[in-house]
């Protein structure tokens, strides 16, 4: 416990050095002043290099600069106040308050601890939030999924992750990934990076990882793209396809929703005809079907066909 | 929740953000700060008298932080070192990001001028880490504060509900009971006053929920019968799979799978037979097969009608 404490004590006392320093300092300066620098030389050195590591990791930049420019013998250090402090500028009550609730989303979640001490620092500036945009808002991350987390410092570490990924025939692929980004849509949390044995962007579906993404080499391993657009990297798995559908009436809520009526045609007394795209063939049979025969589709003819066909098989099994 | 022993980096953190806390609420009692930092309150001593050694090289009273809590409220000085606000971290700047993402979505499209502050401070943080998180919720935030305000206040909602099950929008008066997680989704269980029965509706399929008024008594629950299936998956095993909410691993064999599947609703059932009827054949019960079996008789029927054909 003590030692606990001794680590702790040190790395708050050599930050406050450093912050209030307005010019370099060397390092033999640090453990001559600073409280808890003790032992062999050697083990300062260590001490002072694992601190560096820890305190850069909190986000807490040190910067290494030449003591004097005349001499460039001894390098010095200082933490620049420009550099340590919040970076958002000046935040107005409002402000504070869609920053907290967004933290506070994350509350109970994967995030939990990120989370709360982002509210403690947001709660640190000191200005009150406006309750009365709080009252009829509760925004909610729900995920427990630990990799969602993983993912997210992953990303912002710049480390490459492996993990293995359950195909359509639930086979086991192993992926090595650059990642760079997570979305969260449709109600699930997608990974999307530079696949590193297929060359190319890939998405994967963080609930079809099998076991834990690892992290993997160092951090600062790779460039996110400046472009960046996930949304694209959703379009672009497959064509885009209009079919044409029949719906009866009030029924196929979802498909009317998304799709536009054929008001040119007229259809059968009871019915509605609508176009409507798709991407996923497989996946738009499926959502037809759903719908038993409340939805009929009229063109394109092949997908009418293997739907016909579908149907005619499920008779010879089931009949 | 179980809390873990923080490591000497967490503490230093803690502890860095605890001082610009402190500075700004004066005289705070010690409990509330506990609460705030989520501490127990001799976790939080702990922190204070660790942060009490810490100073100014020299060590003197002059440089170190001066702290005062005996009282139970406390108190700092001599901290101006560290009285800035630390900057987020980008984990820290993500979440928001995704946070705020999800908070857009649920405002008043209307608001135009709380769309533009969002989108500010969006901005903002993008320029610091990049366009590496974006979030489309698919919850109402709007929803599930009035939800959560009816649960705590025992009031009853009217809500239309589309039911996907159904392919029907309805609407109900309910009474609800709690929030809870069903395969990752969120739902609200519930007594359904309109139909009289214990029900669970997805938070994402509710067009709109409005406080109704006070609860009535709510009927004990009794046990509703469960219908079971057995499945023979033949392809597309991973999409099968979640489609009837079996779980999944990775396979070896290339056979179909047998899997054993159940729902309180065998409409729902059904109708996933239909839509994975090219890759799972329904084995059991034999009453299921015949369902089935009618239901693509009658969709064939439309198919060979000539109304129908192109």
């Amino acid at each position: 416990m003590l030692t606990v404490s001794r680590k702790t004590e040190r790395l708050v006392n050599l930050t406050i050095a450093l912050l209030a320093t307005k010019r370099y300092i060397t390092k033999s300066e640090i453990f001559r002043t600073v409280d808890g620098y003790e032992g062999s030389d050697e083990s300062k050195e260590r001490m002072f290099e694992r601190d560096k590591d820890d305190l850069r990791n909190l986000g807490i930049e040190i910067e290494v600069g030449t003591f004097d420019p005349l001499f460039e013998d001894e390098s010095g250090y200082r933490i620049k106040p420009e550099n340590y402090q919040f970076q958002l500028g000046e935040v107005n009550a409002q402000e504070i308050t869609f920053l907290s609730l967004a933290a506070e989303a994350w509350r109970g979640a994967s995030m939990g601890p990120s989370a709360l001490s982002a509210l403690n620092k947001l709660h640190a500036i000191g200005i009150e939030s406006d309750t009365e945009l709080l009252l009829d808002l509760a925004p909610a991350i729900i995920t427990q999924d630990a990799n969602v987390a993983i993912a997210i410092s992953a990303i912002t570490s710049k480390t490459v992750l492996s993990f293995s990924y359950l195909s359509e025939d639930l086979e086991t692929q192993s992926r090595v990934l650059e990642p760079y980004a997570v979305t969260s849509r449709y109600g699930h949390w997608y990974i999307f990076g530079n696949d590193l044995d297929r060359k190319a962007d890939r998405l994967f579906r963080l609930d079809r990882i099998s076991g834990d993404l690892k992290m993997q080499g160092r951090s600062g391993a790779f460039q996110i793209p400046a472009e960046l657009d996930v949304n694209a990297a959703f379009a672009k798995s497959s064509e885009l396809t209009t079919a044409s559908i029949f719906l009866r009436d009030g029924r196929g809520l979802n498909l009317r929703s998304r799709g536009l009526q054929n008001t040119t045609t007229i259809a059968p007394a009871g019915w509605q005809e609508f176009h409507i795209d798709y991407r996923d063939r497989a996946r738009f049979i499926e959502e037809i079907l759903w719908y038993g025969n409340d939805v009929i589709v009229s063109e394109p003819a092949d997908l009418r066909i293997e739907i016909l066909n579908i149907l005619k098989e499920g008779v010879a099994t089931y009949g | 929740m179980v809390k873990t022993q923080s490591t000497p980096v967490e503490k230093a953190a803690r502890l860095l953000d605890l001082v610009p806390y402190i500075s700004t609420h004066q005289g705070i009692a010690l409990s509330e700060l506990a609460e705030e930092f989520n501490l127990s309150e001799s976790e939080l001593l702990s922190d204070l008298n660790t942060l009490w050694m810490c100073g100014l090289p020299g060590y003197t009273p002059l440089e170190l932080i001066d702290l005062e809590f005996d009282s139970g409220y406390v108190s700092i000085r001599n901290a101006e070192v560290l009285q800035r606000v630390r900057l987020l971290t980008k984990q820290e700047l993500v979440i928001i990001l995704l946070g705020l993402d999800i908070l857009r979505s649920s405002l008043d499209p209307k608001r135009e001028d709380l769309q533009e502050a969002i989108s500010g401070l969006t901005i903002k943080i993008k320029e610091i880490v990049g366009n590496v998180a974006t979030a489309s919720p698919i919850v109402n935030s709007t929803h599930r504060a009035i939800i959560t305000q009816a649960i705590g206040s025992r009031m009853d909602l009217s809500i239309k509900y589309h039911s996907a099950i159904r392919d029907t929008v309805t609407e109900r008066v309910i009474t609800p009971l709690e929030l809870s997680l069903d395969y990752g989704f969120e739902v609200l269980n519930a007594y359904c006053q309109s139909a009289e029965g214990f029900r669970t509706f997805r938070l994402d399929n509710m067009k709109s929920v409005e406080i109704a008024g006070s609860s009535v008594s709510v009927p004990q629950q009794s046990d509703v019968a469960e219908f079971i299936w057995q499945l023979l998956i033949k392809s597309r095993f991973r999409t099968s799979s979640e489609r009837f909410r079996s779980t999944y691993k990775a396979r070896e064999s290339t056979e179909g799978e047998q899997v054993t599947v159940n729902s309180f609703s065998q409409d729902w059932l059904l109708r996933n037979a239909m839509s994975t009827l090219a890759s799972v054949e329904v084995q059991l019960p034999l009453s299921a097969r015949s369902l089935i079996a009618e239901k693509c008789q009658q969709s064939l029927e439309l198919y060979e009608n000539w109304a129908f054909s192109n």
